[in-house]
């Protein structure tokens, strides 16, 4: 029974990192063709690294998810800290709202926001014109349309929801009695935030920045819908490009996406593991603090008891 | 957040109804980025979405106001799309559950110290490129891929890209992670000895693992499953690449519409049914949950 | 007249202050550009012209147009406008394969403009995403059938010839040109030919060893001998047209009797297909694929570096097209939109970027300068008897509802 489980594991395995493999292996051929290795090279690292249309996709996506990550994260976490004191209906709805944008498939999230830009734009760029004119304004009055900062809108939609949830959930499972013993300790509300309720909340933060930071790198769906003329997100390049012809470029853009998630994963891991070890001395220091309080009370009481 | 109103407590009654105000505000202003983002990204645009799936389609293509309930009847047309869609997602999530179950088992309770490395290793890949991930699989499945192995081994010639099979095998590869890691979760709660109370009592592997670790893991097995049916319902990607246009899921229909055919209103329409049918899916899933809560509670009394 | 007298009425003319004729009979140079050329470096480096351009445009209403491009000489290398600020970036919305990209790259070299290139699958798709508040565009790549509606919903500005000087619409053939006068017969111009082409299918004949000649053994062999070896455009106007054109009937139907037999025949041999898309290189070329609708310059292309795989004009008829260079209205690039096509529209230029894209051009000037190999390649420029059968796609094909909704039924079919 043990062998098999190990046996399917060992599949799985497999299953997983065999196609991954390939890709990097491939990435290193001297031939033309991608499905290939013929020779081993880094010319199409070197073409890769030279192409302007990748670099400046990459530059795209880079801006896009950035922005992404901190605007969700800011929103989402100062959103989830007031939340709990919200009235309930109040609550519920932005609640509702937060599930919704979550569960809604991506695909619908692109058209929807697709259509408001449509209009809001139509609507508004007259009025710009109009202004522009009616100000005496020369030249060409501004007009708003879609770039990458309609994907960086459409984005923290539902990554701002994701970092919510997460917090949210970290708030709630949190260790309350340090929040009120940095109170009776007489912090400031602020200092107690700063030093107490955030270093707890810090790897849902976290983890709620580098989730928004993926998942808007990754998308392709809901930018090809919103995003500007001329802009491609590195995803769309990626896209085009396998569609259009597969030549071994591709796979050395694919090593390099994975080289460096793999880098971000492991700075995350190290910053996580300090994290946590500070959060493990905070609350070591908070336990002894109280210990020490709860002493001084039971002195006190005896005092007065005497 | 309580600090607040700790230091409020410490104040005058007049002082406190003060302080109460500006938490208020502070609130308040606190959810006002939020609020706005959803209101202007997500309420806003879904209401065009409603509205326009009641319109017309332009001459030109695009979208002209009107009223007609017409495209929602039309939506009979893509019935094969939506079907297409659900049988597939179904299969994808009830492989998904068929090969992770296993796996999450044997990471929570054979694994021994290696369990955390090897957890690693399964979401490692979920943090890649979906893209990449994908596209990895077009050169295997292709003709020079498996299908010239299979003709070398003496199958004869076989088509795998462009099929069902290639897109379903596309879904287990990139949902996998996101089911076994509720699964693991749940099975590495779950109270050994229940388990050898059940050996003891003389239930057979079998026997314990339908009584006992089944129900006691299902809740970690419908979250996955959910996790893993509502982004395949919404699927664009997959079936693009490893599909050919043959395998043809909701989302490549509303690719379609909007951008090929230009019938805003009716890919609205669509989008509004694929909306309905996720919103179905999530309804199930919590009434299914909270039912087997119930259950449980019963069966533990 | 004196060295500096001349020198001024070189810039004036340079500017486009007087026109070419004017500017001859002044410096009294006659035909011989060739003694511009040496007197003005910066303008030129190309040899003497072999003949100078007849000034008498073909379509009638193009002549009205004020054709400064008298004066410049075009044949010889392009040169930036001279006083005119073109900006530092153009987006460039086209097909993919479509350009080389040292053409792009010369036309920054030259004018400092980087050009963005955004490339679509299809024409509905462009439009779709015009449509779709496509703010920021300049440069558009539309196809003959599309101007209509892009007149319609004025998407596109009419062109100032002025700002194309190499531009002469003496040198296209008015049947590729025409389409783009908006509406039909009007002087106004919307694009300037880019180049045309046909629609037939490539297909590889180290597996393919029937005779293949007409759509009918197209539609035949991809559900016989040929199951799971073809590929059809995933794009309505070729695949229903070619369909159409198995039963005899139009390629620009849209008799809903006719549409309703494409529509079978389509979906009887959608599951013997190995892939609907418009990107059908990559298949052909890893043998995914033998059979493949394709345009002319993919054709080439795949030929180029496969010699086994050939081209095939349907005997029945099917599609003859032509391409634009159009500007978009309110392009915010507007001066480097015209710079690019004038740059585009100078033979030397249009007929090296079409060695590397296999298109056919238009451009008698620039068909001139194409090498022997690809005058003569039967898949650039077909005999005419192939030719003749070959229908230009209409604007209500592009645009029909019933095509549109047949289409996507058969997708999700």
């Amino acid at each position: 029974m043990d062998a098999l489980f190990r046996s399917h594991a060992a599949l799985v395995y497999v299953f997983l990192y065999v196609p991954i493999a390939l890709v990097v292996l491939f990435s290193f051929t001297a031939g033309e063709r991608s499905g290939e290795l013929r020779g081993l090279s880094l010319r199409w690292y070197g073409t890769t690294l030279g192409d302007q249309f990748v670099i400046r996709a990459l530059g795209n996506s880079l801006v896009v998810a950035f922005s992404t990550s901190i605007i969700a994260t800011t929103f989402g976490t100062i959103a989830a800290l007031a939340l709990s004191r919200a009235p309930r209906a109040i609550r519920t709805v932005l609640d509702g709202l937060t599930y919704i944008a979550i569960i809604i498939p991506g695909i619908v999230i692109g058209i929807a926001t697709l259509l408001f830009f449509v209009n809001i734009f139509g609507w508004i760029n007259p009025w710009i014109a109009y202004l522009w004119s009616s100000l005496g304004l020369g030249g060409r009055p501004l007009t708003l349309g879609q770039g990458l900062h309609t994907v960086v809108a459409a984005h923290v939609v539902f990554t701002m929801a994701i970092v919510i949830v997460l917090v949210r959930t970290r708030l709630a499972g949190m260790d309350r009695s340090l929040v009120e013993a940095s109170g009776d300790l007489y912090a400031t509300p602020w200092r107690t935030f700063r030093q107490v309720t955030l270093p707890q909340l810090a790897p849902a933060i976290l983890a709620g920045a580098l989730l928004a930071f993926t998942f808007s790198f990754d998308d392709f769906v809901i930018a090809s819908f919103v995003s500007g003329p001329g802009q491609p997100t590195l995803p769309m390049y990626v896209f085009a490009s396998i569609r259009r012809g597969i030549t071994p470029e591709i796979n050395a853009i694919a090593t390099l996406i994975l080289l460096v998630t793999l880098t971000i994963l492991f700075i995350v891991q190290l910053i996580y593991r300090r994290q946590a070890r500070q959060a493990e001395t905070l609350r070591a220091a908070a336990e002894r603090v109280e210990a020490n309080l709860e002493d001084l009370a039971a002195a006190g009481g005896a005092a007065v008891a005497a | 957040m309580t600090p607040p109103g700790l230091a409020a407590a410490r104040t005058s009654p007049a002082g406190q109804t003060a302080s109460r105000w500006r938490m208020r505000l502070a609130t308040a202003l606190m959810l006002a980025p939020m609020s706005a983002w959803y209101f202007f990204l997500l309420v806003v645009p879904l209401g065009i979405l409603l509205v326009f799936s009641v319109g017309e389609r332009a001459p030109e293509g695009g979208y002209q106001a009107g009223f007609t309930l017409d495209n929602y009847v039309n939506l009979s047309t893509r019935a094969t799309a939506f079907g297409n869609t659900l049988w597939m997602a179904a299969a994808g999530t009830i492989l998904c559950i068929l090969v992770g179950y296993p796996l999450a088992y044997y990471l929570a309770t054979r694994a021994g110290d290696k369990k955390t490395v090897l957890l690693i290793l399964v979401i490692v890949p979920f943090w890649t490129s979906f893209l990449i991930r994908t596209y990895a699989w077009l050169t295997i499945l292709g003709n020079t891929g498996i299908p010239a192995f299979l003709e070398a081994v003496g199958f004869g010639k076989t088509v795998l890209l462009n099929t069902p099979f290639a897109v379903l095998l596309g879904i287990v590869y990139n949902y996998l992670p996101l089911m076994v890691f509720p699964l693991f979760v749940s099975l590495e709660r779950l109270d050994k000895r229940l388990l050898e109370a059940s050996k003891d009592l003389g239930a057979g592997r079998w026997a314990t693992f339908r009584q006992v670790t089944l129900p006691l893991t299902l809740p970690g097995l419908l979250s996955g499953a959910i996790l893993v049916f509502i982004p395949i319902m919404g699927e664009y990607l997959i079936p693009a690449l490893l599909g050919g246009g043959k395998v043809f899921f909701v989302g490549n229909a509303l690719f379609d519409m909007y951008l090929q055919s230009r019938n805003w209103p009716f890919g609205s329409a669509a989008a509004i049914g694929l909306i309905l049918v996720v919103l179905v899916a999530v309804g199930f899933y919590l009434w299914f949950g909270s039912r087997g809560r119930v259950e449980r509670q019963v069966s533990l009394l | 007249m004196d060295r500096t007298e001349f020198l001024k009425h070189d810039r004036a003319f340079q500017r486009g202050h007087i026109s070419r004729r004017a500017f001859l009979q002044v410096t009294g140079l006659g035909t011989a550009a060739a003694v511009i050329a040496a007197c003005a470096p910066s303008t030129t480096t190309s040899p003497a012209p072999s003949e100078a351009p007849s000034t008498g445009p073909s379509t009638g209403a193009a002549s009205e147009a004020p054709s400064a491009s008298a004066g410049i000489d075009p044949l010889a290398d392009w040169t930036p406008p001279q006083g005119v600020t073109l900006g530092d970036t153009l987006e460039l919305t086209t097909w993919p394969n479509y350009h080389d990209p040292k053409t792009l790259d010369r036309f920054t070299q030259l004018t400092g403009v980087k050009i963005n290139v955004t490339v679509f699958g299809s024409n509905e798709e462009m439009l779709a995403k015009l449509q779709a508040g496509g703010t920021g565009w300049d440069v558009l790549v539309p196809t003959n059938y599309t101007f209509e509606t892009y007149g319609k919903l004025k998407l596109l500005e009419p062109l100032d010839l002025t700002k194309i000087p190499r531009f002469d619409a003496s040198r296209y053939e008015a049947r590729f040109l025409m389409p783009a006068h908006y509406p039909a017969g009007s002087p106004d111009l919307y694009g300037i030919n880019k180049d045309w082409g046909t629609t037939g299918y490539v297909i590889n004949t180290k597996h393919v060893t029937k005779p293949m000649t007409s759509w009918k053994d197209f539609w035949d062999l991809a559900r016989a001998d040929y199951s799971g070896k073809v590929t059809i455009h995933d794009y309505q106007l070729t695949a229903i047209g070619n369909a159409l054109k198995y039963y005899g009937y139009s390629f620009n139907s849209v008799d809903p009797k006719e549409l309703a037999d494409a529509e079978k025949l389509l979906l009887d041999v959608k599951p013997h297909l190995f892939a609907i898309t418009s990107d059908y290189q990559p298949a052909m070329r890893n043998q995914d694929a033998w059979i493949a609708m394709a345009w002319t310059g993919d054709a080439v292309q795949l030929n180029r570096d496969i010699s086994e795989i050939t081209y095939v004009i349907g005997k029945e008829g099917g599609e003859i097209w032509s391409d634009f260079f159009a500007v978009v209205a309110n392009a915010p690039h507007r001066e480097a939109a015209y710079a690019f096509l004038d740059y585009m529209a100078t033979p030397k230029i249009s007929a090296k970027d079409a060695e590397f894209h296999g298109y056919p051009v238009v451009d008698s000037a620039a068909i001139e300068l194409l090498p022997d190999s690809m005058k003569s390649n039967p898949i650039v420029y077909p005999p005419a008897d192939q030719l003749a059968p070959l229908e230009f796609g209409a604007a209500v094909t592009l645009t029909d509802p019933n095509r549109a909704e047949l289409w996507a039924r058969v997708k999700s079919a």
